[in-house]
């Protein structure tokens, strides 16, 4: 009887983990090593960093969640196609820190692929970490299926340390919906490579709420704020960015018409509403302003005289697309870089150019170290 | 081919032990009794040598039928086959839809299949604990093109929807029940589900030998029955599945809840009755 009682213990935790993953506010990152390792050693010179929202290496599949489309599982070999192009162009850029957002691991959508540990094994880039936002056994919806999807951090320097912080829920959803839905976070991870004398050196990678229609957007940015405030005070350094999936102040905060799917209709009503979720960035109080504490504090990879400028915008919608002749191909700013230290003048870049591999484009710039 | 079938048939009857209660086992049901349960198929009692089985609620949105016939004893076992047919395509186009139940993603249309089972079932009493051994072919034909991409990757499904993709698997299987006092009885069960070869195509690509093996499925059961009276009984246990799915290896003890996060006990309520 003993033994009947140990094996069905053993079955009863080996086989109830949970069907969909909740998290702590405060858990462990899941650590990655690239397979063939480059010998990459800082050698006092400027660290280059980079943030991209890769959208699982889908590139501009017309998914059925964000681009009007009605697809949802994309051929593995098409996959590797976009995956390789995106780490040649990680490569191309060689990259010291990557920033990372909607990466899959282990999701039905993309064939399985790890593509952290894919982009660490052909890339120039050795360690990493990975955050899961979305992470279930099964989604009974559009035939998602199984998901394992997050933010990463990649690196040429080993990672410690690394955090995943979990972001409020957005409130604006049913118990059932939001029991599916999304954990966004914020992946916090020390670099001690590149730590200067007694300052610490973190990156931190964030991917707020694109569509939420509550205040969760600005306690997504309030935490992150306290994320950075916390390093800033203790005297270290961080390199920071992500897809905030806000836009810059002073920017046009409504995109219902110009993202609207041929299906929809907007700005119906005597108010003007309803608002496309995601397009529309006038939710609260407040909204087109919120990346104004970042701005006040911290220095960004793409100055203030400068980033609402269209060769810094990094969001290139699959509206975009429907006639090439009056439609914009990227029309706003979501993906920023700050640090608390300094970029080297004139060092911060939007790379357009990578408008084929994803609905976001990589910002990059480089972190003088030294400050000079 | 309705003559070899006929032949066939009126060759392998063979007058069968029967017994109430013991549909995984080689007896048949008594002639004329029916019995079925919440979860288990509609089995009839045809004749001494034939029983024949449907599940009622899935008959129409996927049709299936199976048949077990008794046959001569062997090695001191009581023998029976059985074979089974199953044309899940409603089904499954039925649920290949945006929104919820999307279990398929939408872009895939199922084209027509037909599932086709056979297997050998040997049943014995050994010291009061009834024994039985079944083993099979199970072969999957697809009419049309079957995307790959279209498995439904979660436990008890992905193993036996495997078939269509692979075109073939085996399964084999040990069921063992004891009567504990003249109401209760115990039944532990094993079933073992393989689809060999899988990933015959990849390897070709990535030399990974546990993909050329193929990809199994390890089931295991353990019920606890409360026989009320021959017509009626309630059994309550736990299924354990262990098995390689696409995404790698995985175990899940069933039935599970989602929201809740946690395992419950299972409740299945079965019926019977003779018919006069």
């Amino acid at each position: 009887m003993k033994k009947f009682l140990s094996i069905l213990g053993v079955l009863l935790i080996l086989g109830c983990e949970p069907f969909v993953t909740e998290f702590e506010d405060l858990s462990d990152a899941v650590m990655y090593d690239a397979n063939n390792q480059s010998t990459a050693t800082y050698d006092s010179s400027n660290v280059k960093v980079v943030t991209w929202n890769i959208r699982f290496g889908i590139a501009r599949f017309p998914f059925f969640g964000d681009s009007c489309g009605d697809v949802v599982i994309l051929d593995d070999a098409t996959i590797e196609e976009n995956m390789a192009a995106i780490a040649d162009y990680l490569n191309v850029m060689d990259a010291d820190i990557v920033l990372l957002q909607e990466v899959d691991v282990s999701s039905k959508r993309t064939g399985y692929m790890d593509q952290v540990q894919y982009l660490l094994d052909h890339t120039n880039l050795n360690y990493g970490c990975y955050a899961p936002m979305w992470k279930a056994d099964y989604i009974a919806s559009d035939g998602i299926g199984r998901i394992d999807a997050g933010n990463a951090i990649l690196s040429k320097y080993k990672l410690t340390d690394a955090e995943r912080i979990q972001l409020r829920l957005r409130t604006d959803q049913d118990e059932l919906t939001q029991y599916f839905y999304l954990r966004r976070n914020i992946v916090k991870a020390k670099i001690p490579a590149l730590a200067q004398e007694a300052q610490d050196f973190y990156a931190v990678d964030i991917h707020a709420t694109a569509f939420a229609t509550d205040d969760t957007k600005q306690q997504h940015i309030n935490k992150y704020v306290e994320v950075l405030g916390d390093i800033d005070a203790n005297g270290d350094i961080f390199i920071t960015g992500g897809d905030l999936n806000s836009v810059p102040p002073g920017s046009v905060t409504d995109f219902c018409l110009s993202d609207m799917c041929s299906d929809e209709s907007f700005h119906t009503d005597a108010d003007s509403g309803p608002h496309k979720e995601g397009s529309y960035f006038d939710n609260f109080v407040g909204e087109p302003d919120i990346l104004v504490p970042l701005y006040d504090v911290y220095n960004s990879a793409i100055d203030t005289a400068s980033y609402n400028l269209p060769e810094h915008f990094t969001h290139a919608p699959s509206t975009g697309m429907i006639d090439d002749t009056t439609a914009t191909m990227y029309d706003r700013k979501l993906d920023y870089l700050f640090t608390n230290g300094t970029w080297d003048s004139g060092s911060g870049s939007t790379h357009q150019g990578t408008w084929e591999l994803s609905d976001h484009l990589p910002v990059s710039s480089v972190l003088n170290l030294g400050g000079e | 081919m309705k003559k070899i079938i006929f032949y066939f048939i009126l060759t392998s009857l063979v007058f069968g032990e029967t017994k109430k209660w013991d549909a995984h086992s080689a007896y048949l049901l008594p002639q004329k009794r029916w019995e079925m349960g919440l979860f288990q198929p509609f089995r009839y009692g045809y004749s001494e040598s034939i029983e024949y089985s449907v599940h009622p609620l899935w008959f129409f949105v996927m049709p299936n039928f199976s048949l077990k016939i008794s046959q001569s004893d062997f090695a001191g076992f009581t023998s029976a086959s059985q074979y089974k047919m199953v044309y899940p395509t409603p089904f499954l186009n039925m649920i290949a839809k945006k929104g919820i139940p999307g279990i398929i993603a939408p872009e895939f249309q199922m084209p027509p299949m037909l599932g086709l089972s056979a297997s050998w079932l040997m049943s014995k009493n050994m010291a009061g604990v009834n024994l039985t051994l079944n083993g099979g072919l199970d072969l999957g034909f697809a009419f049309g093109d079957l995307d790959t991409r279209s498995t439904i990757d979660i436990p008890l499904v992905y193993h036996r929807l495997g078939v269509y993709y692979n075109k073939w698997g085996i399964h084999t299987g040990l069921d063992v029940q004891k009567n504990l006092t003249q109401k209760f009885t115990a039944v532990f069960d094993l079933d073992l589900i393989f689809l060999p070869m899988t990933g015959l195509a990849e390897v070709q690509i990535d030399p990974d030998a546990s993909k050329l093996m193929g990809e199994y499925s390890l089931e295991h059961k353990l019920l606890l029955i409360w026989n009320k009276s021959e017509n009626f009984r309630v059994l309550t246990g736990y299924k354990f599945v262990m098995g390689e799915y696409p995404y790698g290896s995985d175990m899940r003890l069933l039935p599970y809840i989602p929201m809740v996060e946690t395992w419950v006990p299972i409740i299945e309520l079965q019926w019977a009755r003779q018919k006069r």
